[in-house]
């Protein structure tokens, strides 16, 4: 229990602390199409046999810790909540053969290799980023606007996403 | 609580979505500004998008009461239109009283000479026969319609016929197309008049007789009613001669001809019934010259 409750803990916390404190600051300063958003790490990074659910409620509970921050309540909690389901989708899509089993707790370089771990974490961001400018801009007139910035966003997302795994290769 | 969690989990990560997207879709438009205007906006276009298909349904729902309603308007004009048409006009320093077509006069005058004479209700026929000898049709209109019998019925493209039994909510009226019908007409172009009736045959053509005949009738001549028969008011469109223009057999005095009539008695369906306000009173006085002849 401890083995998988702890690290997903902290790693919310953190992920949510380098996401407001850091990541909102260097947006604000590169402007509105350079938005980082390393925190849907967490939904991610969630043990692959939890139920669909619970993955659900998590990353909507983890979007609504940041837009308390972003004072744009439910803006991310929407996006976080999608991210929960798509994660889903992804990790049946790219399950090994049989099934997640206890050899993979997550979806981490250590347990799925970087080549898969960062082809299918780049279709989730993309999703996520998507779908949060898509529900941040409200209407589907911006669409062209929605896109240029899921791109820019998505670019500096992976890199950041890159580096972060690259620093503490996350295991449990 | 936990009842509700594990409904969820039975039912998949999935409903679980819909349902938390449901919710943040709700806090998105309470306690963000700019998604509440796109929304409020939004909303408003879909509501008046909305109204304005269920205004487009309530007007089709409502066309028959319009309709009605219409018809009705009609009524009343084509009433106004008759008495229009007679009208007692006082010669100044004199006491005799001539009639007059108040539609040739000015607004003023007629204003102050018109006196009603006709009231028209609408009716819609229900029964209609062409084919027989003599010819009945039936519409829904009866005495508690103020309906009664000798009542003229027209439509705005000729006439139709005359009351003659009347129910409480129906009433039968004998067709222009029955041997027994004799309706006083005339020809506009001289203003003679004579009798037209019906011979059988062709339920599209009648016969016009007792026209004088120094008169030079030609075919396509406008054949009204003359308003000498009481029932039907004047100059409401009978038909056009047709042909076969020539001495009256019977009365070498005369001209016998067929007119064509205008209102295609295979066809009616909205029709007006007339009555005469003043017929009781015209009738009582034809009485008396009869009990004198």
């Amino acid at each position: 229990m401890n083995n998988k409750f702890f690290p997903n803990f902290w790693r919310f916390f953190g992920l949510v602390a380098v996401q407001v404190l850091l990541l909102k600051q260097l947006t604000v300063s590169l402007g509105a199409y350079f938005n980082i958003l390393l925190y849907p790490l967490f939904i991610f990074l969630l043990p692959t046999q939890l139920a669909t659910p619970y993955v659900v409620l998590l990353g909507f509970s983890v979007g609504l810790t940041v837009d308390f921050f972003y004072a744009s309540i439910g803006v991310h909690a929407s996006a976080g909540a999608f991210a929960g389901f798509f994660r889903f989708l992804l990790f049946s899509a790219f399950a090994p053969k049989g099934g997640y089993s206890g050899k993979e707790p997550i979806f981490s370089p250590a347990h799925m290799g970087w080549s898969l771990y960062l082809q299918v974490s780049a279709w989730f961001f993309l999703a996520h980023l998507f779908w949060y400018f898509s529900v941040d801009d409200f209407t589907i007139v911006y669409f062209g606007t929605v896109t240029l910035k899921t791109i820019a966003g998505w670019v500096l997302t992976m890199i950041f996403v890159w580096l972060y795994t690259a620093m503490f290769n996350p295991k449990n | 609580m936990g009842k509700i969690l594990q409904l969820l989990l039975r039912n998949g990560g999935f409903v679980t979505l819909v349902l938390v997207e449901a919710f943040c879709f709700f806090i998105i438009v309470q306690f963000n500004e700019k998604q509440n205007a796109i929304f409020t906006h939004t909303a408003g276009l879909f509501a008046g998008r909305m109204l304005e298909r269920r205004q487009q349904f309530s007007d089709y729902i409502g066309l028959k009461d319009r309709i009605d309603s219409l018809t009705n308007v009609n009524a009343q004009l084509q009433t106004d239109l008759a008495n229009a048409r007679i009208v007692k006009f006082p010669h100044r320093d004199t006491s005799f009283i001539a009639l007059f077509d108040s539609l040739n006069r000015t607004d003023s005058v007629r204003r102050k000479v018109m006196r009603p004479l006709y009231e028209y209700y609408t009716a819609t026929v229900i029964g209609n026969s062409i084919s027989s000898a003599n010819n009945w049709l039936m519409i829904n209109r009866g005495s508690a319609d103020h309906i009664a019998p000798n009542m003229a019925v027209v439509t705005n493209n000729g006439i139709i016929g005359i009351v003659r039994h009347v129910d409480d909510h129906f009433s039968m009226v004998m067709s222009v197309l029955h041997r027994q019908t004799k309706i006083s007409a005339a020809l506009t172009k001289y203003n003679a008049f004579g009798s037209l009736i019906w011979e059988g045959g062709d339920p599209s053509v009648m016969t016009l007789k007792y026209i004088p005949k120094h008169f030079d009738v030609k075919v396509g001549d406008e054949v009204v009613t003359s308003g000498f028969s009481q029932m039907f008011p004047r100059k409401l469109l009978v038909g056009h001669v047709d042909g076969d223009i020539g001495q009256d057999p019977e009365n070498p005095y005369f001209l016998i001809m067929k007119v064509r009539l205008s209102q295609d008695m295979a066809t009616v369906g909205d029709v007006y019934v007339v009555r005469n306000l003043f017929q009781p009173e015209q009738d009582s006085l034809q009485v008396k010259v009869r009990n004198e002849q």
